[in-house]
């Protein structure tokens, strides 16, 4: 028999967790605070109590590792499943895989990217609280990264386009449109950071930036993408509420907050969405099962869970909806259309491939975007079908003209009229500069400094700096294999695709 | 005997990423190399840092120290994030069921009087001493030049604060489930005279502008501190009566036996670099000249303090 032994004290969940995180830190003075945390006044930002941080959620070291190991255990199990199977036969069909060419060269990189900025907030931020927030979501992004790596990692072993993800990322032009807006958010100030990756990007768009593309792989037989979606739904959520109590937090702490925060969304509003236009390409043009169109996972994601629920929440801090997002609802008809022709266009200088859309394509567009498509897209897409039943295919020759702030060609059209295009001009240092729109311009205006810096990819083309003067010159400098570009019918990927699902007699057939 | 399973067999047109085939030949790959080499991105960056603007933003000027190309050094553990993960949660379940075991039994409530003291005014502070190594950990998560790097310095970051963390178990264990041992221990980090001049050293490495002199200048301290509070402090553990200690301590060793084998061989790829060997090794002596003897005088002052304490408990 054993004897009952006196109970333990127990410390409260909250008390405890305080004591294995932000009390480790302590008021140096050795040396200058403003020594150790330099950064963190020259955005205006002001920060009274630190304390005032709520812990998110409360997460320690040694359940983090548990559950994370857990998880990628489980998910690393259904890769090597996949890969045995040969289960990229299942896929929908090849041409599906462009969006994931799309997804590693341009998403990919970006969690990297957060991996390593992550850090620079888990050390440059004065709050201990959030800086293990911090560092916990700079670990996850590494996660998603080698996740994603190791995801696809498979499939290019059998496809084009997959596999100078790294290098494409520096170089190819439309790959210049996701990682500008990382360098941009990087070479910010740490709060401008916050409020771009972890409120803008990881809050207010993540359904229409990231969850496109795990949708579109359940969609089309993609379990590996799938997989590491569903695993990331948990980290992902951890960051969304980080963002949430980040844009909180700061808002409370000092009035004088409000309007640098506010440009910081009209900001960060328009430069992710101006971004997502790739992703409202691949959803309309790219899924062969498609899961549902640009317009209505825009109405759903925004109009009604961001304007209708969340901005009628911070309006009580004094925070309205995002500036030109007006502008961003006129376009939603749109978007995909105008975006995706150029893709066409310019797919032969791509690492990926594209194709005209075929009649049942053409009729669910129809069906999905009633007030535009039959009018205004349609009609093009019928003369790309003409020429190619004839044996062509219809290539833009030359360069386009990029806007000087989204890097996207100059291709939107005015918000109030689809038949003429949007171009905006800003003069700096006696020079001008062009942009796409309403929203890109004004985003330059405020900051044209930073934004005369730009690489852009068109220009560095121009000077010389990509490989040489000639097309063939370029492309080698980009890493673009044989065949990872241009059309999408006839190319390597589609023959071989045909070629592994011909040959033998079916039985019972 | 084994049966024969037919599967389908399709030829690879590749093996692996093509920079990997560019290094390797086209051969498979492990998954700590495609998820390590040429990751980072190498140039064409748009904005200069508002917060660094004669940099850029990954820029091998961040340290004194170089490598001519960061792939030439590969982490000895091949870690990335899954075998990371999964390694350190074997070692917290480890640590997390000793302790269940010594609080079930409240072996470390019990301990012997001069091994309280000396867990709760030296032991238990270095919490913040690992709080401290967490921030340097992490400048070079940031800023190290190659995913080859930056990634042992996010795990080292991560670790050390785990560190923090079983140290701050233990001493809620220590209190019998409370958190007074932690408030008092951090009194002791912030006004106990023999723990200043490690205060001061990591305060003072904490604002190094150089995130390798700063790891550098933590090791220094490490390599001194963990065998003198934790290895080497086991015997006159299990012979006074303190075992306990040593069933706890004997994680943190683990984990410095485990630091020491990326960052030996990261050393040994500074001094040993084709072009920058000659210019690393001597930023490398300058680093230990300016920081191994403030290392030896803050372990010092701790080591007295525990030899002062135990004295007559061991002898």
């Amino acid at each position: 028999m054993t004897q009952a032994k006196p109970r333990a004290k127990k410390l409260p969940l909250k008390e405890r967790y305080a004591l294995l995180t932000r009390d480790l830190d302590w008021e140096p003075s050795y040396v200058e605070r403003e020594k150790l945390f330099p950064y963190t006044s020259y955005e205006g930002i002001k920060i009274h109590d630190w304390d005032g941080w709520q812990d998110p959620f409360r997460l320690t070291v040694d359940a983090y590792y548990k559950y994370q190991a857990e998880k990628d255990k489980r998910l690393y199990a259904v890769l090597d499943g996949f890969a045995q199977s040969q289960g990229h036969l299942g896929l929908a069909d090849a041409s599906y895989l462009n969006a994931i060419k799309l997804f590693i060269q341009g998403v990919t990189p970006l969690e990297y990217a957060a991996h390593r900025h992550f850090a620079y907030l888990a050390r440059y931020l004065e709050g201990p609280a959030p800086r293990f927030a911090a560092l916990c979501q700079s670990i996850d992004e590494l996660r998603h990264c080698q996740t994603q790596i190791h995801t696809i990692s498979n499939y290019n072993k059998y496809y084009g386009g997959f596999h100078s993800w790294s290098k494409m990322h520096d170089r190819v032009w439309y790959l210049s449109v996701p990682k500008s807006l990382f360098d941009d958010a990087m070479s910010a100030g740490p709060f401008e950071f916050l409020i771009s990756i972890s409120f803008s990007f990881e809050y207010l768009l993540t359904n229409l930036l990231f969850v496109p593309f795990m949708s579109g792989a359940s969609f089309n037989g993609d379990m590996p993408t799938m997989s590491f979606g569903f695993s990331a739904q948990s980290d992902e959520s951890r960051h969304m509420t980080l963002g949430l109590e980040a844009i909180k937090f700061l808002l409370e702490q000092d009035e004088g907050n409000v309007p640098i925060i506010q440009a910081w969304i009209d900001k960060w509003f328009w430069r992710a969405y101006r971004m997502s236009a790739l992703v409202a390409a691949m959803m309309d043009y790219m899924l062969p099962k498609p899961v549902m169109s640009w317009k209505e996972a825009f109405e759903l994601y925004f109009e009604d869970q961001m304007l209708g629920g969340l901005f009628p929440d911070l309006e009580y801090y004094g925070i309205r909806p995002p500036r030109h997002v007006e502008d961003a609802i006129a376009e939603k008809d749109h978007l995909s259309h105008q975006v995706y022709k150029i893709l066409h266009n310019f797919s032969f200088a791509a690492a990926f491939t594209t194709q005209t859309p075929g009649v049942e394509h053409s009729a669910w567009l129809s069906e999905q975007y009633p007030g535009t498509f039959d009018e205004l897209y349609k009609p093009v897409w019928d003369k790309h079908a003409r020429t190619e039943a004839a044996g062509g295919r219809i290539f833009f020759q030359g360069l386009p003209q990029l806007c000087q702030v989204c890097q996207i060609p100059m291709v939107f059209t005015e918000p109030d009229d689809p038949t003429s295009t949007s171009f905006r001009t800003s003069s700096f240092r006696s020079e001008t500069f062009h942009t796409c729109s309403d929203g890109c311009k004004w985003i330059f205006d405020r900051e044209p400094e930073k934004f005369v810096q730009a690489w852009l990819p068109v220009h560095q083309i121009y000077q010389g700096n990509c490989g040489g003067p000639s097309v063939p010159e370029v492309l080698d400098w980009y890493g673009i294999q044989e065949g990872d570009n241009g059309e999408y019918k006839g190319s390597p990927d589609q023959r071989s695709w045909a070629e592994w699902h011909s040959g033998a007699p079916k039985q019972g057939s | 005997m084994q049966y024969e399973l037919r599967y389908q067999v399709i030829e690879a047109k590749r093996q692996s990423y093509q920079n990997v085939i560019d290094r390797f030949g086209d051969q498979p790959a492990t998954r700590y190399q495609e998820a390590t080499l040429d990751v980072e991105p190498r140039e064409n960056f748009h904005y200069r840092p508002t917060w660094a603007q004669d940099r850029e933003l990954y820029d091998p000027r961040y340290s004194a120290l170089r490598l001519t190309d960061p792939y030439t050094y590969a982490d000895p553990r091949g870690f990335f994030y899954t075998p990371y993960v999964t390694n350190r949660a074997g070692l917290h379940d480890e640590f997390g069921k000793t302790l269940s075991y010594l609080e079930d039994r409240e072996l470390l409530v019990t301990l012997p009087e001069a091994w309280r003291s000396v867990l709760g005014s030296v032991v238990i502070p270095l919490r913040h001493y690992e709080s401290g190594c967490q921030l340097v950990s992490v400048t070079g998560a940031r800023f190290a030049h190659g995913t080859s790097l930056a990634q042992c310095c996010t795990f080292a970051a991560f670790d050390r604060i785990g560190n923090a963390q079983m140290l701050s178990r233990v001493g809620i264990a220590v209190a019998g489930g409370v958190g007074d041992v932690l408030t008092t221990a951090k009194q002791e980090w912030l006004d106990g005279a023999h723990l200043q001049p490690l205060r001061r050293l990591v305060e003072e490495i904490m604002v190094a502008d150089d995130w390798a002199e700063g790891l550098l200048a933590i090791d220094h301290v490490d390599s001194l501190l963990f065998p003198a509070m934790y290895s080497g402090l086991d015997e006159k553990a299990l012979l006074g009566g303190a075992g306990a200690y040593s069933l706890v301590a004997q994680y943190l060793t683990t984990w410095f036996a485990d630091q020491r084998r990326w960052l030996d061989a990261l050393v040994a790829a500074w001094r040993g670099d084709p072009e920058h060997g000659p210019s690393n090794t001597e930023h490398l002596d300058r680093i230990a000249a300016t920081w191994r003897p403030r290392a030896e005088e803050a372990v010092g002052a701790l080591s007295a303090v525990v030899a002062d304490r135990l004295d007559g408990v061991a002898a």
